[in-house]
């Protein structure tokens, strides 16, 4: 061995070792070499198809929704196929993407803004398909999808989406589909919802949504690597299409409701207002209307981002459903409440003389009434026909603040109806309890007053107070309010039929209701309502003028316009007396300013529609002081 | 045996020489072929972080990330090729000391995947010390046996160097890392063949590796290892599972075809066809997308690269050179074929870096201060010749 002097030692080097070791690195290469040209060049196409389409991925099967008849079987929404364009953000480079979507916003007509929203919002991940252009037109759906490279990660499918038959006439009622959210689609992922599904967003495609979707099949699917399908491998589960809706929503009727409701509203004004007809035998709705209104079909073709924020913007609010969805004071139609209550508590009967006048006094407070020189002595049928202030402040007064909201409660007041359309509002029935938990303060006896003509704290929703009056018109039977009457499986049978169900009966004799009825009816008799009287028809009903929000220079109130009224089973020949009405009918008309009672014209005018009455009796709306009547 | 040399170098001497005469001694080739294998590592980085959907110069991106690395390196070879190779071999144990410290601070504080300690965050940076423990073993075990020429046909000396391993390999196996602990038996068997050790013993040893196979697999494999080993001896049924990554790296590398897809036109890998792409299968990406053609291109400079440092090897004066050359080229070759096999489906998955092209700072830097210590050693010769 050879050492140098400063310690290096001088290696033993064996040319063999270095040759093998440079054979074994030779031999090394040539095999990674050999496998790669077998990989990449004998089998190159194989290899480049298989890439090509080496995604088989288990895929759901949608299933036809389940479509909507009215009451006598028309078709009111059906499944049109319809062009939708969609992006996998994945497969849509970010470098490209701004030029993308510029593009796809020329050949659609959608905002790049609500495209990019769209985009950003997916619910699901990278991966999954995020829809951009709802119903896009065959020619351009034509040419997005031949693009090809040219709009990377775009893809054209054909879907089934929602029309509408009558459009903004049913809007409030059937609601609309639409693209599932992230929080729907966290709760819902685990039952078969896809990140591009469509959902009922509100309405009773909402509500009806798992009868209505039916069950998803799924299918073995062979995609290649941008996400195109390429073929079918196998189907694993059929879908099932979903079951449909007959309600019990009567066209006509809610072509009148609305026809009736428009006219009031173009005559003087009035920004808001809603119309109910019902059945108080069964708590069927058959016509129901909100106004304004939007266009359902918007929705279903994808609403842009503008759109929406103008119907969000409108200070009626479009979206809403004043019927169900609102709370507003119920003024003088809550006598029902205070009366009915009097009675059935024995603080007076049908015939007990009460006192009227033109206000009464609480301490230093003077309570009005509408009619500052009073009625003089009168019974239920003169208090209730004349809707006479004072005499209810009287009846309120010996109820008490919590009697009374017995009683509001017994009507079905303060708790949601349970009708079948999503977000429906409770009310207000105040008592003491409430107050103390509310303001912490006891009620003062001019608030009883107060409460007692459906002013101060109550509030109502319109569907709330059709349905007390429903119950008074059947006898005492408060029902679930509800529009749909049967289900009906794809193949035409009926799966399951909605029974009227009782939510409790009103805890008061037979004879007090039909005391009520008559009163009702005296309304109409004593000329309260006018010519409503003189109509061939027989209406019992009542009408309501409720004050609202800030006194204007001369210290009058805005007020709300209601009437709430019924027919017996005969209109033209029956009587109060019984129970058989088959028809109720609410209109309620908000900030009317019409100096006579805007709701009781409407009424009126859907009575003449529904019932084919040729004559007109349609007073004409002006504007002016409610003072003149209550 | 035992005659001196007739031109004894001198530390002295060393002094004298001009800088000139050291330049010539550099060994350019080696440098242009490990900095082309780096631009190759940067072009699949750029094309990773295009195809993320990032700009390349977004911070944080693979590339970005990449260049910061390639300029650390860059200074950390010049740094290597200025040290004066020798206090190597003076420092040897301290430097086996360190090697041992930083994996048993990896264990300590380390990082990792689904309960693994592989990585150690300083900062924003994160290091993989098992590479630089490569490298300090190669130090190690050329300072070993470069000390022990002429003693090599005893078994002695090739236990020792055996011995030497075990620490780290242990550390290294803990962690748990199979990848890096063949590569440091890698490392031992490629440099107890270069030192010239007697065949005998060398094949006794192999014996005893390879009967101790069944008691490594029944106690220090773990789950994962075990199936990634039995999906590459049965690839096919088990596509979805372990042998995915196997499966869609072989179907990437083989759509690139001849001439590729070109640059940033691969598969993404938000597609999820394939899996840690920036990582230890970036060599699917390359194949993917520069070809066939592109592959024997960066086959060829590794092996320009193997033949450079086996030259440099081959003409030190000095048996740590040779044994240093010996190590880092079994190393490289080792990690070469074994991940390159990896990706082309003849060898088993074992998360082995493919020297300059995996995206891995520590990787990178390792491999440069090797080079430099290399070229440190070329020009700290007594004579150039060639």
């Amino acid at each position: 061995m050879n050492t140098y002097v400063d310690g290096r030692v001088e290696p033993s080097k064996r040319l063999s070792r270095f040759l093998v070791f440079a054979l074994i690195a030779i031999i090394g290469v040539s095999g990674l070499t050999a496998r790669l040209f077998y990989l990449q060049v004998s089998n190159g196409t194989r290899y480049a198809t298989l890439s090509a389409q080496n995604r088989s991925v288990i895929e759901a099967i949608t299933s036809p929704r389940g479509v909507m008849y009215d009451r006598n079987g028309r078709v009111l929404v059906t499944n049109v196929p319809t062009y939708t364009v969609k992006v996998r953000p994945s497969d849509l480079p970010q470098s490209r993407r701004a030029e993308v979507v510029q593009r796809l916003a020329a050949l659609t007509g959608v905002d790049a803004a609500d495209i990019n929203t769209s985009i950003d919002s997916n619910p699901g991940s990278s991966f999954d398909l995020v829809r951009v252009a709802d119903d896009v037109d065959k020619a351009t759906a034509l040419l997005i999808a031949e693009a090809g490279t040219d709009l990377p990660g775009v893809e054209v499918v054909v879907e089934a989406r929602r029309q509408y038959a009558d459009g903004p006439l049913m809007s409030q009622l059937l609601g609309y589909t639409g693209p599932i959210s992230a929080d729907q689609l966290a709760a819902l992922r685990s039952s078969g919802y896809l990140p591009d599904d469509l959902i009922g967003k509100t309405g009773l495609e909402a509500t009806y949504e798992q009868e209505l979707r039916g069950t998803y099949g799924s299918e073995s699917v062979e995609r290649d690597a941008s996400g195109r399908r390429l073929q079918v491998l196998q189907t694993i589960s059929e879908p099932q299409a979903g079951d449909s809706l007959q309600l019990t929503i009567d066209t006509r009727a809610q072509k009148d409701a609305e026809k009736a409701l428009k006219w009031a509203m173009g005559e003087v004004g009035i920004k808001r207002g809603t119309v109910i007809a019902m059945n108080p035998q069964n708590g069927e709705i058959l016509a129901m209307v909100s106004l304004p209104t939007y266009d359902n079909n918007q929705f279903a073709r994808g609403i842009s981002n503008k759109e929406y924020a103008k119907l969000l913007a409108n200070p009626d609010k479009p979206l809403i459903n004043h019927a169900t969805q609102a709370w507003y004071p119920p003024g003088s139609t809550y006598k029902l409440v205070t009366g009915t209550g009097a009675i059935a508590d024995g603080k007076v009967t049908a015939t007990t003389k009460v006192a009227t006048k033109g206000y009464l006094t609480l301490g230093a407070t003077k309570f009005y009434d509408w009619n500052h020189r009073g009625f003089g002595p009168c019974d239920i049928y003169c208090g209730f026909g004349h809707s006479s202030d004072t005499y209810f402040f009287t009846l309120a007064g010996k109820l008490g603040i919590d009697r009374l909201a017995y009683w509001a409660k017994q009507f079905g007041f303060g708790s949601p109806t349970g009708i079948d359309l999503p977000g429906e509002v409770g009310g207000i029935v105040p008592s003491n309890q409430w107050k103390q938990d509310t303001y912490g303060a006891e009620i003062f006896p001019g608030e009883t007053f107060q409460a007692g003509i459906g002013q101060g704290y109550d509030v109502v929703t319109p569907i709330q107070l059709i349905n007390a009056y429903a119950a008074l018109a059947n006898g005492g039977t408060l029902y679930e309010p509800h529009l749909v009457k049967d289900i009906i499986g794809p193949d035409g049978q009926v799966v399951r039929a909605i029974e009227p169900t009782v939510l409790h009966k009103v805890n008061v004799k037979a004879s007090v209701l039909k005391t009520m009825r008559n009163a009702a009816r005296s309304v109409v008799t004593l000329r309260h309502t006018y010519n409503l009287v003189d109509l061939p028809i027989k209406i019992a009903g009542k009408s309501g003028t409720a004050e609202f929000g800030i006194k204007d220079s001369q210290g009058r109130l805005p007020f709300h316009s209601w009437f709430v009224g019924f027919t017996p089973g005969d209109p033209y020949h029956g009587s109060f007396d019984k129970t058989d009405s088959k028809l109720v009918v609410l209109a309620f008309a908000y900030d009317s300013r019409t100096k006579s009672n805007a709701g009781t014209e409407i009424v009126k005018y859907f009575m003449q529609l529904w019932y084919g009455i040729k004559k007109d009796y349609r007073n004409q709306l002006t504007i002016g002081n409610h003072y003149q009547s209550n | 045996m035992g005659v001196i040399r007739a031109e004894p170098a001198r530390v002295t001497d060393w002094a004298a020489k001009s800088v000139g005469l050291a330049w010539r001694a550099f060994d350019w080739q080696l440098l242009v072929y490990a900095a082309l294998l780096g631009a190759i590592g940067l072009a699949m980085a750029y094309t990773n972080s295009v195809e993320d959907g990032k700009l390349p110069l977004e911070a944080g991106t693979t590339f970005t990330r990449g260049l910061m690395w390639a300029v650390i390196a860059v200074v950390a070879y010049v740094l290597a090729t200025a040290f004066d190779y020798r206090w190597l071999k003076t420092l040897a144990w301290p430097i086996y000391a360190f090697q041992l410290g930083l994996l048993v601070m990896t264990l300590a504080i380390g990082d990792g995947v689904g309960g693994a300690a592989r990585w150690v965050s300083v900062g924003p940076f994160t290091f993989q010390f098992s590479e630089l423990a490569k490298v300090l073993m190669i130090i190690v075990l050329a300072n070993y046996l470069g000390a022990r020429q002429g003693q090599l046909d005893s078994i002695g000396s090739i236990l020792g160097a055996c011995v030497l391993i075990v620490p780290p390999l242990a550390l290294v196996m803990l962690q748990p890392d199979l990848g890096t602990s063949l590569v440091f038996g890698g490392i031992l068997v490629g440099m107890l063949w270069m030192s010239g050790a007697s065949l005998k013993w060398l094949l006794a040893l192999g014996a005893a590796v390879i009967a101790m196979i069944p008691l490594a697999w029944t106690y220090l494999l773990r789950d994962y290892q075990k199936a990634r080993l039995d999906s590459f001896l049965n690839p096919s049924p088990d596509v979805q599972g372990a042998g995915y990554q196997l499966y869609q790296a072989q179907i990437s590398v083989g759509s690139g075809g001849l001439l590729g897809k070109g640059l940033t036109n691969g598969t993404p890998a938000q597609s999820g066809f394939l899996p840690v792409q920036t990582t230890d299968f970036v060599f699917a990406k390359l194949a993917e997308e520069l070809g066939f053609l592109g592959a024997m291109v960066t086959f060829l400079l590794f092996v320009l690269l193997l033949w450079r440092i086996l030259a440099d090897g081959w003409r030190s004066r000095d048996a740590f050179g040779t044994m240093f050359a010996a190590g880092l080229a079994s190393m490289i070759l080792f990690q070469l074929i074994v991940n390159v096999g990896m990706v082309l489906g003849v060898m088993p998955i074992t998360g082995i870096p493919l020297p300059f092209v995996t995206h891995g700072g520590a990787s990178l830097v390792s491999l440069a201060i090797a080079l430099g210590i290399m070229q440190s050693v070329n020009i700290r010769q007594s004579k150039a010749e060639w």
